[in-house]
């Protein structure tokens, strides 16, 4: 009786695998679409002619030795430092304490969460406005920036806290805390917060590129903001402008590898319940 | 070590389901009691309610006969135990057990000596530094157990903390439990669902049903003298024959067409009143030989021959019902399904209780 062989030869089955052309062809596509324009702007922060000179880094080194653009980089930062630290004061106790003690309201701070999506913020600033206008000490200084931008940041510190406590078993840590002799303040300080701490640092991560990212709202109130400056240079010079985009895309990207790094040197989702 | 009290606890829920019902129970200092019962019949809303997680409608809970109900649960000095792995994700075995220390501000010296006395009665002497993840369940379980005792609590309480594990891993924990709350001599409060845990590390057994105590008594007491039709069917396996008083002073039942005498049980039911008759499996005799000469003997024929290994569950149809009789798997070597069988029935073993 003859062999069945089932399957395609051993050799075929070592070589590699061709995707199809138009696979290829359409990761081509899309990937031009996001890096052509990066390349062109990159380019064009190297591009035209200073003294007669290729410019080089001269658009560099000018963004760096403008007083303007250190004073609002430093702007932006201290208010998204001051963004993360009020939203993190506000939402964690408020997560902690749905998630322990009012779970039925979990379904309103879903709702509550997503309304700074649902409302643009021109109009949530031509309403604010009023309300700021009386309080003179706090709408003339750019903190006030900090307090709006909680409400922005609402739906992704929110969200990110909200996955992170639904990861681990936090009844009955808590109880177990309790039966230990512990406060409520002892159990949040002690035994919740390092179980959030990946949730924490990619909600506020995501704060800050809020923070640094605003522009319609501090141009409004009249706040040379890091975007404000970057939206004035391009009226003016535009190489400045874009080697001043390139530094911002930098600073997105490491942003963006720390979230990656500290996703994977924190406890993951699958560790925490594993000890459930 | 404490002495508890539950004196008239009412618990109920929304959607009018009654968790607790009047429930009365006492646990003397240093015992071992284990509240045994089905799924939802309250014994672990009665065990929260001690621990100070849930409140009572009514009663009161008492411990070395104080008062203990308007304590939160962070005051009340008792060591828990729960079902599901209960450990703190970020913290080493050691620092899980050191937890209650730190809260109570004692030395890191002493902290450190007590989690790893602890931790080494446990068994866990050599897994002081590992995380949650890296434990197995069963090791879970005795951190967790490690860090109830770390305090020197009053009271021990343990809301089925076997329940997760593997049968062989449950068998071995038990056993250290017990010698453990021996050593230590703690008062303890046990909650399980398992009989066979509750009978073997139990100094007393309270059988739950429906928010009720239905029976408190040592582990041989529950389960050989039943006084309820509940006890009697949910603690071990049990034969149920419907039968007739024939006289209360000679203790005679008629059951079918057999009249047979009850052994030395309570026997307050009057002639001519229905009663049911318990009788375990192991106390079912079987011969093969038919003279139908005792007094206590059935005919039937064998239905079912299971192996259980030491023992042999063999099903007879004696007319009356199926009955089940547990006999060496020697013995049952010899039987074959449809043979005929006299059931012997230990007199003595019989329990009556008044038909439902």
């Amino acid at each position: 009786m003859a062999a069945v062989t089932v399957g395609p030869p051993p050799a075929r089955r070592r070589g590699r695998r061709h995707l199809p052309v138009w696979h290829v062809l359409w990761i081509i596509v899309a990937g031009a679409y996001f890096l052509v324009p990066i390349i062109s702007l990159v380019q064009f922060s190297f591009g035209g002619l200073v003294n007669g000179h290729s410019a080089g880094f001269h658009w560099y080194a000018t963004v760096f030795a403008d007083p303007n653009f250190r004073s609002s980089f430093w702007l932006s930062v201290q208010i998204a430092i001051e963004t993360v630290v009020l939203s993190n004061l506000l939402l964690i106790p408020t997560t902690f304490w749905i998630h322990l003690r009012l779970p039925r309201l979990r379904p309103v701070m879903d709702f509550v969460s997503v309304l700074p999506f649902v409302v643009p913020p021109i109009v949530l600033i031509v309403g604010l406005i009023p309300f700021l206008t009386p309080f003179t000490f706090l709408y003339s200084r750019p903190e006030v920036l900090a307090f709006i931008y909680v409400v922005f940041a609402l739906p992704f510190l929110y969200r990110s806290l909200d996955a992170g406590l639904r990861a681990i078993n936090l009844r009955t840590l808590a109880e177990a805390s309790a039966n230990c002799g512990g406060s409520t303040w002892s159990t949040l300080v002690r035994v919740v917060l390092p179980n959030l701490r990946s949730a924490v640092i990619v909600g506020s991560f995501l704060t800050v590129a809020i923070a640094m990212g605003e522009f319609t709202i501090s141009s409004l109130l009249s706040f040379n903001t890091f975007p404000v400056y970057l939206f004035n240079i391009g009226q003016t010079t535009g190489n400045e402008a874009a080697a001043l985009s390139v530094i911002s895309l930098l600073l997105t990207w490491a942003l963006m590898v720390s979230l990656y790094l500290v996703g994977r040197g924190g406890r993951t989702t699958a560790q925490v319940a594993a000890t459930r | 070590m404490a002495r508890i009290e539950l004196r008239g606890l009412h618990k109920q829920f929304g959607g009018g389901v009654v968790a607790l019902d009047r429930l009365d129970l006492e646990v003397a200092s240093g015992e071992f009691v284990s509240l045994l019962g089905p799924s939802g019949c309250g014994k672990t809303t009665a065990l929260r309610i001690v621990a100070g997680f849930e409140y009572p409608d009514e009663g009161e809970v008492l411990v070395d006969g104080a008062d203990v109900l308007h304590l939160p649960a962070s005051r009340r000095n008792m060591g828990m135990v729960f079902q599901s792995y209960s450990l703190f994700p970020n913290m080493s075995a050691k620092s899980n057990v050191e937890y209650p220390l730190r809260i109570r501000r004692q030395p890191r010296a002493e902290r450190d000596r007590r989690a790893r006395d602890l931790l080494g009665l446990v068994g866990l002497a050599k897994q002081v530094d590992r995380y949650p993840h890296q434990l197995s369940g069963g090791q879970q379980q005795r951190v967790a157990l490690a860090r109830a005792l770390a305090h020197e609590p009053g009271v021990l309480l343990l809301d089925e903390p076997l329940s997760a594990l593997d049968a062989k891993v449950r068998v071995q924990l038990r056993e250290e439990v017990r010698r453990i709350q021996l050593e230590l001599g703690i008062t303890t409060l046990y909650v399980t669902h398992d009989q066979e845990e509750a009978l073997s590390i139990s100094d007393r057994v309270a059988v739950m049903s429906e928010g009720r105590v239905e029976q408190v008594g040592t582990p041989a007491e529950v389960y050989v003298r039943p006084r309820t039709a509940f006890v009697a069917s949910f603690v071990g396996t049990v034969n149920r024959l419907e039968a007739r008083v024939v006289s209360s002073v000679e203790r005679t039942v008629r059951c079918g067409e057999v009249v047979l005498t009850v052994g030395a049980d309570v026997f307050d039911h009057s002639d001519g009143t229905s009663v049911a008759l318990y009788l375990r499996p192991e106390d079912v005799g079987l011969r093969t030989t038919l003279n139908g000469d005792g007094d206590n003997g059935l005919p039937g024929r064998v239905r079912s021959v299971t192996f259980l290994g030491p023992v042999t569950r063999v099903g007879v149809d004696c007319g009356l019902g199926a009955l089940v009789a547990d006999v060496s798997s020697e013995t049952a070597l010899g039987l074959s399904l449809d043979q005929p069988v006299s059931v012997v029935v230990d007199s003595a073993r019989l329990r009556t209780i008044a038909a439902g």
